[in-house]
This record gives C-alpha cells, structure tokens and sequence, in this order.
C-alpha cells in the first residue's frame, strides 16, 4: 500500500490522468485485490465453496443444461485440488446431484461426471449406486466412456466392497487386450488397484496381462509390466525369470524400461547366493547407460551406484554419464546427476572426483538446489589441498542460500573437518564468520553443534573453537545455545593453557542474561572454582554476588556452590558421601527418584549416622520403570532421525541399568560391578516362554539376570524364578535368588540370581530351569479369575555358559607396542592352535569372541586376500589385571586356520588361564 | 442492386429464425416428457419391466441392480425418463433422492411372493409419507400375476394398505411383465399423468 501511493506521488509530475487514475487504485483496497484477479491467469480466483454449492441444485433439473453443469463440475473440480473440503453432508449433496448427469448424453460432459466421481470420494454406502450406470458403460462402444467406467468402477470396488470384481471380471478381462490403448492401459491400473484387495481374482489375468506387455503403445505396455511385478511379488523365482526374459528382448516404452531397471536391481540385490553378482543383469544395467532416452539412461546410473558393495570398476561407466549429465541444459538432468553422485560420494569419494572440475562450475547455478549439493558433494569428495579454495567459494555462496541450505553445507563441513583434522584452522575460522551472521535457530545450532564435535574430536582445535564460542554468546539470542556452551565451558575450560580468560566471558552472563542463562553460567563458574586451587577465592567472590539475584533458581544454585567451594577451602568431605569434584564434574549413577525416597527414609527415621548415596537402593519396580522411560526416550531420539545418539543411547543404558543392579537391597553386599556379558538367548526366539539372560561380574559374585517374555495371552506367571544346577561346575555355590511376582502375556519380567565364587575362576556350562505358577486367563479380560489357584510349572532352558571372557573387560590401549614392551616377557605364555574355520576372518572373530578382549589399533580388519594376518588386543581381567595378547594367525588349507598365540599380564596364573581359554 | 441481395440475405435468416422457433413451440405442445421413478423391493421385477415397456423383450435371468438404470423410452409422442432402482436393502434409503420432483412413483410388488409383502407395505408406506415427496401420483404394480399363488388386485390393496394413503393419487394393477399382461392399461395410466407435471 505504501509503496503504490509513493509511487503515485512520483507518477504526479507525468501528467493529472496518471494521477487520477493511480490515486484511485491507491485508494479503494478492494478495486485493488479486484485487478489482481483480473491480472491472475486463474478464472476461478476467489471462487466461494457455498456459492458453488448453491448452482448444483441445477444438476436435478427436469432438463439439463450441459455447458452449464460443466462449468460448475469444472469448479467443483478445482475447488477439491485447492484444498477446500466437503463436508460430508456436502458431499452427499454434490454426489446425488451428479449421479442425475448421468443421463446426459453430452460426451464432454460425461468425462467430467467420471473425474468428479474419483475425485469426490463418496462415502461407501452411497458411491455403488453408480455401479449399475458404470457397468453399463464399461460395455459401451464410446472408448472414452469404457476407459473411464473403468477407472472410476476399479476405485469403487477397491475402496468398497471387493466382491463385486467377480460380476465384471469378464469385462475386465477384456478391456486388458482391448485395441484401444486407454482402454487397456485403464484396465490395467484397476488391476494394480485391486490387486490390493482381492489378488485371487487379479492373479487369474496372467495371460491377459502378458499379452498387454507386447503392446506397442508406451502406457499399455508400462502398465502392464508394473502389474505383472505385483502379480508375481510374492514368488522371487518367478520375477528373476520375468526379468531375466524381458532384459533380452528391450521394451520399447521408456517407462516400461525404467521400471525394469528397478526391478532388475532388485532381484540382484535379494539375489539369495549373495556373494557373485548376477552378471547378466549388471549387463543389462549397464547396456541401458546407452539408451537414447535421458529418464532411461539415470535409472540405469543411479541403480549401479546404489548397489550394495558396488566396486569402483562397476560405478565408472554410471559416474561417467552423470558426469555428462552435469553439463547439461536441463536443471532437471543436473540436480538429479549431481543428486546421485552426492550420495556416491559418501562411500565412494575416490569414484566421484573426476567430476570435481564439473561440479565446481555448478557452485554458480542459477538453482540453488543444485549449487548446494554440488558443494557438498566437493565438500566430500575434495582432496585436502583444495580446502582453502572450496571454502572461498563457500564464504560467498553461505549469503545467498536460505537457511536450510546452509545447514546441509555445516554438515558437509563438519564430515570434511573430521576427515581433514589438520585443516582445522580453516574450517574453524570459516564456521566462527558463519557464526557472526544472521540466521535462524537450527542453523545456529548446527553450527555449534559442528563446533562442538570438531572440539570433541580434533584436541588441537579446543582453544581456538572455545574462544570462538565464548565471543558467540557475547550476543547470542538463543538461551539453549546459551546454556549448552555455558557448560562445555565449565567442563572444558579449566583444562586450558589460560583458563582465566574465561571467566570474564562467563561472568558476564551472570551481568546480562536471562534467568536460565545466568544459571548455567553459575555452574559454570562453580566448575573452574573446583578444578583450580588458585582461582578459587576469585570464584567464591564472583559467586557470592549472585547470592541475592532475583531469580529462585540462580541464587539456590549460587548458595550451594558457595557452601561447596568454602567447604572445599576449609578441607570439607562434601554431601551424601560424594565430594565435591565428584558433585558437578561426574553424572549421578542413580535415579532422583531413589535418592528422593531414602532421603524420605532417612527424615523419617533420622540417625547419628549421615546420610550417604552409597547406602540408597533402588527398587526392581524403579528398575523396570527407568528402563521405560528409557526405552521411550530412545525411540524418541530414533524418531528426531538421529542415527547416531539413537544406536549409542541402549548402549549406555544398558551399562547404566547394571550399574544400578547393586543397588537392589538383596545385592548390595557385591560391591562395583566388574562386567556384564553380551545378552545370551537361552530358548528359542517364538517359544512358550522366550527367556535371555546377561551375566554380570562382579568381586566375588556372578550375577545371573534371566528376563523372561510370556507369549502366551491365556496365561499368568507368577513368583517367577530360574533354577541353577551348580553342582557339576566346581568353585562356584548358589547364593541367593530374586522372583519376579508377576510377568503377564507381552510384559517381560527380570529374575535374578546370585551365584558365589568360592574358589579360583569357575568355566563350564550349567542346566537352567524355569519354574514358575501358571494362572490360566480369559485373554478377553487379561486378568485371572479371582479364585484361580493356578499350579506349578517348569520349562526347561538350554544350558548357560560361563566362559574366560566373562571375566575380562574390553579395555583399548593407545600405544600396544609401548604397553607390551613395558609389562615385558616375564609371565607369557605362548600356544599354537590349529583351528578349522574357512577364512581367516571368521576365525579372527571367533577368537576375540573367545577372549573377550578389545581390538587395538585397527587391527581387526584383515585384507580380503591375505593368508596371514596379526591382531593386537588388550584388555581387563577381573581383579583390574591389564592383559594383553597378540594373535597370529596363518590360513593353512581350505578349511583350516593356524594361529598363535602370546598372551602377556602381570600375572602368571592369569596369562594361563587366558591362554587356554580359546582351546 | 448489391443493397437488394443483402436485404434478401436478411429475409432468409429471418425466416429460417421463425421456422425453428414455430418447430420449438410446436414440440412444446406435441412432443412431451415426463420422468417416473421405479422402486420396490428386490426380485419384484422392475427392471424386467423397464425392458419390456422398452422394447417389449422378456429376458428370464436377470442380475440385480447395483445402484440404479436410467433409461429413456419414447412412445408416441412422450419420451419418458424412467429411473429404475435397486431393491437391495442397502439402496433403500436412497430411493427418495431420486423420486423427487417426478412425474409419478411406480411401486412394483412381487405379488406372489406373500412372505414379503409385509415388507414391502412398510417401505411403500415409509417412502411415500416422505414430505418431499407429497402429492406424487404413486402407481401400485402387483407384477408376477401369471403365477398361481399370485394375490389379486383387491387382496393387494389390502395387504399393502392402500386406502390409508391419502392427499395423493394412488392406483394399483395386476400385471405380468413376463406375459404382457395389462402392460396396455399400465401405459395409458402413466400417460395420464404427462401433463399433470408439476
């Protein structure tokens, strides 16, 4: 509005007609919207849903007018594709008044009646009414009217009732062979249609269909192939046979081609002898990069280079005529070619590089799309000598992109960060501009995301990524950002040459912020505070500043730190049994909620005796419910599609939740765990009773932990225990157990029990039975009568093993050969061992299996060909005694594998004992 | 002379105006419609009829309707709209969209079939005390009359209730679609009701 009266002012000195005619346009706003919609290409612009509504009383006219109700079809029509909604009343309306078109003879207006029919989605109970009307016209000699009939008859029995296919089953039939193209190629999407609800039927048209794919006509013969796929899907064999023939003999559609392309790489990919590839089709794959058309020609590419385990010999010839693709006029051709090779470049960068030059040259494209996937492909694919050069190019390209753009170009730079460690000086200075610029919060945070895992990473970066931070928040309007590097702060930073410069940055939060920011900056203060003696009374000065801020949480915090430094200053212990140090720096390894109840307790039942963490227990129900709350927060993260918390997160719950296993009351007395075992399934997974168990180590226990899974829904376990036969395994003596009340059908429950080790390192494998009372239970109800007794059960388990490696901890050291050299040849033990294994991998893994100790220095991945090959591994045995082994291992025949083993520890007797273990 | 030859020109579109108008208000008194709709329950031969009114065909195995036939049937000068619905229970509830604003109601009954014929009275008597639907002559057809067990005109009348039907024109007759049987009378009633349109 503005602009228009400005420009008016500017248009007076033209001439008064001008001015006259723009000061009234400038005026009146709605003569304005008017002329845009005069302007706008659209006849239907600002069309109203009711008033539409209102001319379909029209369509129950005794005699009905045809160009008129087209009119008013079209803007139903249009309505619907701008998003407008019916409601369902509305629909009837609509939908009774077309079926009263229906005995128009107009043929334009018969096409439109069809398309309302698809596009209005009448309610079931209404639609058949048309059926009768469609059938008829299903076997009307207009092409038109027979195409459409069956379209529109194919989406009604899908949608409503699939039993109705057997009535028009011959006419179908038909209309699959029918002379005319859109005839059959109608018949044909109906069958792909209902081949979802009724494939008996559809299944029975084999021939038909197999006729149709020799059509001439590209849709007839597309539509053809792609239902012959779905009429096969169930029978690989069948579809390898299918492809295999048809590969033979070229389609003459481009469609047709593309689709088998798709298919073709499919059979290759569930190809079940796996290893050799298919040759045949990869020929044909690759034939088809020779192919006139340009759809035809990217399948083919982007199908060889998504293969699984594709070689560098295989991807050149697809690399290659993307490379041409690059260069072309299309938009359409480049984005998809560089689109491809983006994805190539993430597992195979070396591949991709000749096209570095081409896709340099695409940095400038007038589609940004394409620009910022060509440099993040660069960003890949890029050797280390041309970082400097990419990043000038990025620095003026970051300002023209929108902010999603962005983020996908600091992801790319974050991967070639890590990949080029040196550069970091770079990339850091390139990430901190970035920083200072404008941009949204998600942008912002990938940016300090990078940061922060380049600092994780790459340790000469810390400082210089720090100070860059630290000048962030000086003005950075996201609290979350705020607060999340206020803390890498506090962690971080008083391990630094010069960790007092530091401390302006963060004291100045506590001047300028908001609540939620001076709080962690409190903390973070709190943290140099601790850490470092001679900044300490500095600390305690700062802090006791904030303790009258105005905000609850600020000066709590501010309080407790400044009771916990002092406390510090004058040689205190700390609180619940934990120091100081150990209070901020370290996570807490129990739940609040524990904490929460034996604080409880403890006021409730006060003693001469303080308060410790070391005596709360944890509840088996609190157990079951943290690994809940877990298990949800997991499949959260899984859901915000981030791969890598996603995997770590169970992992670190495990290790967490066994933590938390000494806790319970009954365990308290076994003290720090040493190590937990991998899961070992003793049943089959599908069983009655599906039951797993982990084997926790500790001093002088061994901590059986069975869960069991109930798949029976017509029953309820009670008082749930496994029964240990100890008495062939010497050494070892049962000492308690802990049941689990109750495991109902689909909640699995945890058992314990708790065996002692009375002498020496107890290996062998022992009986486990399952015994329990069963209830029976209506599964309507999912509970058991009330005076059901229920009776006792067992059910036998596969026998439990306890090997050398569950006393060993896998534990990697930086440099093997120092640590080797150091410990020295004093208690080693060597052994040879002829093993019958196929390859030298297989035995390599099965002998850390054995050992149970970690790989080091990357040693564990053999060269394909190799016939001999050296592994290095370290590790923890139980008691803390670091052992470490080098294993050789020679490929002697086909079917067998030499190896020879040292093992080296301070102990004697241990070295042994991991020295016979793998026999 | 040229001014002559148009004017002449003009005569003929003039005249050739008139003449189609003449042919359209001559179809207006000589040409007429009229549109009827076909209900009844399942198997009572509506659609068996439609075809024989049609073309006077009498075919022995029918499908039934899934949803409704629209056919158009000129006799003499009356082209008539016929609309023939489906008697399953599930389009029941749609007949009424499809009777408003008709010429006439033709209610066909299997008039032998006395197991449904309480059925049949109910729906008859539902549809027609449908307030969109008041005052539409409504003809009652006991078709199937060449059967033994056939009820006869007034036993129809009877059972179905007919007399408690006022405020509208109602008439009932025995027919056979198969024989041909008072089709004639059937015909004559329906083309009664050609002008009556409202």
């Amino acid at each position: 509005m503005a602009q228009s009266s400005s420009g008016a002012s500017d248009m007076a000195q033209q001439g008064a007609q001008w001015l006259q005619g723009l000061k009234e346009t400038a005026m009146s706003m709605t003569q304005r919207e008017k002329k845009d919609e005069d302007e706008g290409y659209s006849p239907f612009h600002g069309l109203q849903k009711s008033a539409v509504l209102q001319e379909c009383r029209c369509f129950n006219d005794r005699e009905i007018n045809a160009r008129r109700c087209i009119t008013i079809l079209t803007k139903i029509l249009w309505l619907l594709s701008q998003g407008d909604k019916l409601t369902r009343l509305e629909t009837t309306e609509v939908f009774f008044g077309v079926t009263k078109l229906l005995q128009a003879k107009d043929q334009q207006l018969r096409r439109l009646i069809y398309l309302v029919l698809k596009e209005l989605k009448p309610s079931p109970e209404e639609v058949i009414i048309v059926v009768a009307t469609l059938t008829k016209d299903m076997n009307s000699k207009m092409d038109l009217y027979r195409a459409n009939a069956i379209r529109v008859l194919g989406a009604i029995i899908a949608a409503t009732d699939p039993t109705l296919l057997a009535q028009i089953e011959r006419h179908l039939k038909q209309a699959l062979v029918d002379r005319n193209c859109f005839v059959a190629a109608s018949a044909l999407v109906s069958g792909i249609h209902l081949m979802h609800v009724n494939g008996e039927v559809v299944r029975r048209w084999v021939n038909e269909v197999q006729t149709a794919l020799q059509s001439d006509n590209q849709s007839v013969q597309y539509h053809a192939l792609a239902l012959l796929h779905q009429i096969k899907r169930q029978d690989r064999l069948a579809i390898s046979k299918v492809v295999a023939s048809l590969t033979r003999t070229p389609l003459k559609s481009a469609l047709a081609q593309c689709l088998l392309i798709r298919f073709a790489k499919k059979v290759m990919e569930e190809d079940p002898s796996g290893e050799t590839r298919d040759r045949a089709l990869f020929d044909y794959l690759e034939a088809s990069l020779r192919h006139k058309s340009d759809m035809v020609i990217y399948e083919a590419a982007s199908a060889i280079c998504s293969l699984t385990n594709v070689t560098q010999r295989e991807l050149s010839p697809a690399i290659t005529v993307l490379q041409l693709f690059l260069c072309s006029a299309k938009p359409c051709l480049r984005f998809s070619a560089v689109r491809t090779l983006n994805k190539v470049a993430m597992v195979h960068p070396i591949a991709v590089t000749p096209c570095n030059m081409d896709m340099e040259g695409l940095i400038n494209d007038g589609n940004r799309s394409i620009a910022t996937l060509a440099i993040t492909t660069l960003l890949k694919t890029g050797s280390e000598s041309g970082v400097e050069r990419l990043m000038k190019q990025i620095t003026s390209f970051m300002s023209e992109i929108a902010d999603e753009f962005k983020i996908v170009v600091v992801d790319a730079i974050r991967a070639m960060c890590l990949k080029f460690p040196q550069k970091h000086r770079v990339l850091m200075t390139f990430l901190s501009n970035v920083l200072r610029e404008e941009g949204g919060f998600a942008y912002k945070k990938a940016i300090v995301d990078t940061i922060l895992i380049v600092i994780g990473k790459v340790p000469e970066a810390k400082e210089a990524g720090l100070a860059h931070l630290c000048e962030f928040i000086e003005d950075c309007e996201f609290t979350l950002l705020s607060t999340q590097i206020l803390h890498l702060l506090g962690m971080q930073g008083p391990s630094t040459q010069d960790p007092a410069k530091y401390i302006r940055f963060i004291y100045n939060r506590v001047v300028l912020e908001n609540a939620t920011v001076r709080a962690s900056a409190v903390s973070a203060l709190a943290k140099f505070g601790i850490q470092l003696n001679y900044l300490r009374p500095s600390i305690i000065l700062l802090l006791q500043r904030c303790l009258f801020d105005n905000d609850d949480e600020v000066r709590d915090r501010a309080t407790f730190l400044v009771a916990l430094l002092k406390g510090i200053e004058g040689g205190g212990v700390g609180i619940g049994g934990l120091n100081a140090r150990q209070l901020l720096m370290e996570p807490l390894g129990l739940p609040l909620h524990a904490i929460e109840i034996s604080c409880k307790e403890y006021l409730a039942k006060p003693s001469d005796v303080p308060f410790t963490l070391a005596n709360v227990t944890v509840a088996p129900e609190m157990l079951q419910k943290e690994r809940k709350a877990a298990a949800t927060k997991a499949a959260t993260a899984a859901a915000a599609d981030n791969p890598t918390t996603a995997r770590a997160a169970p992992e670190r719950h495990v290790e967490a939740e066994a933590d938390l296993l000494s806790k319970l009351p009954q365990f308290v007395h076994l003290g720090q765990r040493f190590s937990s075992s991998k899961r070992a399934a003793l049943s089959e997974s599908g069983t009655e009773y599906e039951v797993s168990c982990l084997k926790h180590v500790y001093s002088s226990h061994l901590l059986l932990q069975f869960s069991v899974n109930n798949t029976l829904e017509d029953q309820l376990l009670e008082n749930v225990t496994v029964a240990v036969d100890v008495s062939s395994t010497p050494g070892l003596a049962f000492e308690s157990e802990l049941p689990c009340s109750a495991v109902p059908f689909g909640q699995p429950g945890d058992t314990f029990c708790c065996l002692r080790r009375v002498e020496g390192l107890p290996i062998g494998s022992f009986g486990c039975t399952l015994k329990f009372l069963v209830k029976d239970v209506d599964p309507a109800k999912g509970m058991p009568e009330e005076d059901e007794t229920g009776y006792d059960d067992e059910y036998h388990l596969e026998e439990l093993e306890i090997a050398a490696a569950d006393f060993m901890k896998r534990v990697p050291v930086v440099d093997f050969r120092e640590a080797w050299d150091t410990i020295g040849g004093g208690c080693e033990v060597v052994e040879t061992f002829s093993l019958s294994y196929n390859s030298l991998k297989q035995a390599m893994d099965a002998v850390i299996d054995y050992l149970g100790m970690q790989i080091c220095e990357n040693t564990g991945n053999p060269a394909e060909s190799a016939r001999t090959h050296t592994v290095l591994l370290s590790g923890v045995f139980l008691g803390g005694v670091q052992v470490f082994a080098i294993v050789n291992l020679r490929t002697d025949s086909a079917k067998s594998v030499g190896m020879r083993l040292t093992v080296r520890s301070a102990e004697m007797g241990i070295s042994q004992f991991v020295a016979s273990s793998v026999a | 002379m040229s001014a002559a030859a148009s004017s002449t020109a003009l005569g003929s579109y003039f005249q050739s105006f008139i003449d189609s108008a003449l042919a359209w208000v001559k179809s207006l008194f000589f040409k007429q419609e009229m549109e009827l709709t076909l209900v009844g329950l399942q198997n009572s031969g509506k659609t068996t009829l439609v075809n024989v009114i049609a073309t006077g065909g009498f075919s022995e195995d029918m499908i039934p309707t899934v949803g409704f036939n629209m056919r158009k049937v000129t006799k003499g000068k009356v082209t008539i709209k016929l609309w023939d619905l489906g008697g399953q229970p599930r389009f029941r509830s749609m007949w009424e969209r499809y009777c408003r604003g008709v010429n006439a109601i033709v209610y066909v009954v299997d008039s032998a079939d006395a197991e449904n014929i309480a059925a049949s009275k109910t729906e008859l008597h539902e549809l027609v005390t449908k307030p969109a639907l008041e005052g539409i002559p409504t003809l009652v057809l006991g078709n199937k009359n060449d059967l033994p067990e056939a009820l006869s005109v007034d036993e129809l009348i009877d059972k179905l209730n007919l007399k408690s039907l006022t405020n509208r024109e109602v008439c009932c007759y025995s027919i056979s679609a198969k024989n041909s049987v008072n089709i004639d009378i059937t015909l004559e009633w329906l083309m009664k009701h050609t002008s009556t349109a409202r």
